[in-house]
């Protein structure tokens, strides 16, 4: 990082004393914050050595927009000269401010190193050594498929379809990149006119922070509105598509050396998960189906249970006369019990392989753990409802008239 | 006429110098720093499933909510925005108000999970976390607090299964996809989801925050850590910002279905304003939600515009609708120091009113 800075450290005055030691004073004060990011000296002689992916490379990528920052405050102290620009310089003093570092913030814009945004030009470089490494052969030409013949004729047309793919997601993603340069253009008109909102006495930009803050405002705001456009937002999606053709054709290919090698691939255990998805879903659904044809079968017969036990409470007398009598008209409870029996007898006697002892997969109402949902109606409660104010006094509270 | 650049060269070297040291006094403590800890509000598991679990909070007191109230969360991001950090903690403020407040933590997906459905998710998941806390209340209806994607599919499921939803309290919900200053729903218009989640499988968390990161790329990715190294020798501001840092990166991957779902239904075809929408084989009809609604939304949100949020009001059944105003950020909702005065008492007074 050191060597970047010494690299990257532009003076326009280097035989001014005051920029001598300001430049000493920066190297300084960077090594001493590079120093911080070494990771400790082993105590231990026979400890293992440190993770790659740890220590100060990973503060260091964590921290690239922090050094981006201060290249950038380097260059506008260092292209500052002390003397007040006169009125009609300022936009010059500006570009000449912003030249040096504007690499430094485009790359704000696109820079970021993640797995999810691996820089796509690299990713498919990197895809095509290893392509080639593999014995997929040469990368075909990128005008377009040319006839294919003979024994690898399907791997001929998989990797000029595969060159193709490439070719226009690398198109895909300049014109974005161009439209990421526009938007850093733009910002940088806006900021001039911002600045120019503060040239009288008292609003003057005094200070790099200031100077920084109003170049970020500037450039968020032109890229919300490129970023915001049909161009931009048809960029947009030709990026994503054109990067998932060539990431589809990558894991094609890729699945077909692994069956070669006689490797689980990707698709196979995809395939599986979505199968086994299906079935739980079955499962669920038939076993909420059954639990709540428990239920019903369990409270028709507390409904019966309860009607005998009011026929017994009812006296010795009761139960004789009632067997010499006429059969009474069953109660509701205890017909639907009956009902209920009836139709799980029914149930139960399906053979199980017919398709009448699959599972409903109807959507169900009930609770997983067999609890029979009452179904209130309370739909005029809403209306009934008297609200009471919120005593909330700063957000505003809108009631719907 | 003067010139607006008025930057004396000692004065810039000297922020400069003001600068490293702060950088370089900073990253000794930032070495020593161990990862923050969210609020962790004392709970207990009161259901799981999968990776799902429904916590049940503690506060000091008893509730004197006689109706629990579930968050239902986005499944973007992890739930502990609720319960960030101590002082800044909503889920503590909802119960020093007297609220029984439960929590769905969806959890982490992988490859597992890839084949989940919004009616999994819904008519699935959701549906049984209700259920297990109506048991255990022994209630027909209970209160649903909505956030973001999970206030989505608290409407829906409302919508779907109202006899068990007795209020319902959205925030921060986009309801409305398609309002001109959505950059999400603007930038996938022209993507073609079917292929990329028939690439992608489940989505990566990181591309979904590099993606959001690109939504203010100079301010979220750069002038914020500018800023942090103003805090770096302010522990305590210090910690509270990594902690921001742990809950923004710390995020799920998304199951490749319910995304391709919700990109298709909700951003695309914005069906949900429009009522086309279907969760499994069933319609979603908002005009089925007659409980009162509390619909909470920023007026600064970048992710969910206010517009997209407000379009609630307009096609809820209810008579009994309300929107509050927050003048804050779709972070801040939760976590600014005037989010906690205001937005929890708000609720509950709303809900103490409909009790």
């Amino acid at each position: 990082m050191q060597g970047i800075l010494h690299e990257e450290l532009s003076v326009s005055d280097p035989s001014s004393d005051f920029m001598k030691d300001y430049q000493t004073l920066a190297r300084q004060s960077w090594e001493a914050f590079t120093r911080q990011l070494q990771p400790p000296a082993a105590t231990n002689p026979f400890a293992p050595p440190a993770f790659a992916g740890s220590g100060n490379d990973t503060l260091e990528r964590t921290l690239s927009g922090l050094k981006g920052y201060f290249d950038w405050m380097q260059g506008v102290a260092a292209g500052s000269s002390g003397t007040p620009a006169p009125a009609a310089d300022w936009q010059q003093q500006l570009r000449q401010l912003f030249a040096g570092a504007t690499p430094s913030f485009t790359q704000a814009f696109a820079g970021i190193d993640t797995a999810g945004a691996e820089g796509f030009a690299q990713q498919w470089q990197s895809w095509m050594q290893a392509a080639q490494r593999s014995g997929l052969g040469d990368v075909p030409a990128t005008q377009g498929p040319m006839p294919a013949f003979g024994l690898n004729r399907e791997q001929q047309m998989q990797q000029q379809a595969m060159s193709v793919a490439v070719f226009e997601s690398l198109q895909a993603s300049a014109r974005y990149q161009a439209l990421i340069q526009r938007a850093n253009a733009q910002g940088m008109e806006r900021l001039q006119d911002k600045l120019a909102e503060h040239a009288e006495p008292g609003r003057q930009v005094d200070s790099l922070k200031a100077l920084y803050d109003l170049w970020v405002d500037s450039a968020e705001e032109a890229y919300a509105e490129i970023a915001l456009s049909d161009e931009f937002c048809e960029a947009y999606g030709e990026m994503v598509n054109t990067q998932m053709r060539v990431r589809q054709l990558q894991q094609q290919q890729t699945e077909q050396i692994c069956q070669q090698l006689g490797v689980p691939t990707r698709k196979e255990v995809s395939s599986l998960g979505e199968r086994l998805q299906a079935l739980r879903r079955e499962f669920r659904s038939g076993r909420t189906t059954s639990s709540d044809s428990h239920a019903d079968e369990v409270m028709a017969l507390r409904h019966e249970l309860a009607a005998l036990k009011r026929q017994m409470a009812a006296g010795p007398a009761a139960t004789p006369a009632a067997k010499s009598s006429a059969p009474a008209k069953p109660s509701r409870s205890t017909s639907a019990a009956r009902k209920a029996a009836t139709k799980a007898v029914r149930k139960t006697s399906v053979p199980k392989n017919t398709a009448a002892a699959k599972p409903s997969r109807a959507p169900v109402r009930k609770s997983a753990a067999g609890k029979v949902a009452t179904k209130v109606v309370r739909k005029t409660r809403a209306s009934k409802t008297k609200p009471g104010p919120i005593a909330t006094p700063r957000p505003s509270l809108r009631k719907r008239k | 006429m003067y010139t607006p650049l008025r930057i004396d060269p000692n004065k810039a070297v000297g922020d400069i110098a003001a600068f490293q040291r702060k950088l370089a006094t900073g990253m000794g403590y930032l070495r020593t720093m161990r990862e923050p800890e969210y609020a962790n509000t004392p709970r207990e598991l009161v259901y799981s499933e999968d990776k799902l679990k429904v916590w049940h909070f503690k506060g000091h007191g008893t509730p004197t909510s006689k109706t629990p109230l579930l968050i239902v969360y986005a499944l973007v991001n992890t739930v502990w925005m609720t319960d960030l950090q101590a002082d800044r903690s909503m889920v503590r403020n909802l119960l020093e108000q007297g609220e029984d407040v439960y929590l769905i933590d969806w959890g982490y997906p992988d490859g597992a999970d890839r084949w989940l459905t919004l009616d999994d998710y819904i008519n699935g998941y959701l549906d049984r976390c209700v259920d297990a806390v109506r048991q255990r209340h022994d209630l027909e209806a209970i209160n649903l607090l909505g956030i973001c994607q999970g206030g989505a599919f608290s409407l829906c499921y409302t919508a779907l299964q109202p006899d068990k939803v007795r209020n319902l309290i959205t925030m921060v919900t986009p309801v409305d996809f398609h309002t001109k200053d959505n950059m999400l729903s603007q930038w996938c218009r022209h993507m073609d989801v079917d292929l990329f989640v028939d690439t992608m499988g489940n989505i990566p968390a990181g591309l979904m925050n590099y993606v959001y990161l690109t939504l203010k790329p100079i301010r979220l990715n750069q002038q914020k850590y500018i800023g942090m190294v103003e805090i770096l020798d302010n522990p305590v501001e210090l910690e509270n910002f990594l902690r921001m840092e742990r809950w923004i990166f710390d995020s799920p991957d998304q199951a490749g279905e319910a995304f391709r779902q919700f990109i298709k239904d909700f951003y695309q075809g914005n069906k949900l304003l429009k009522g086309t929408l279907q969760i499994g084989d069933r319609p979603v009809d908002l005009g089925m939600v007659t409980q009162p609604v509390l619909n909470i939304f920023a007026e600064q949100d970048h992710l969910v515009p206010p517009d997209a949020s407000r379009a609630l009001g307009k096609r809820v059944g209810t008579t009994d609708y309300t929107e509050l105003a927050f003048r804050g950020g779709h972070i801040g909702i939760y976590v600014s120091g005037r989010a906690q005065r205001e937005v929890p008492p708000a609720i509950h007074q709303w809900l103490r009113a409909r009790s």
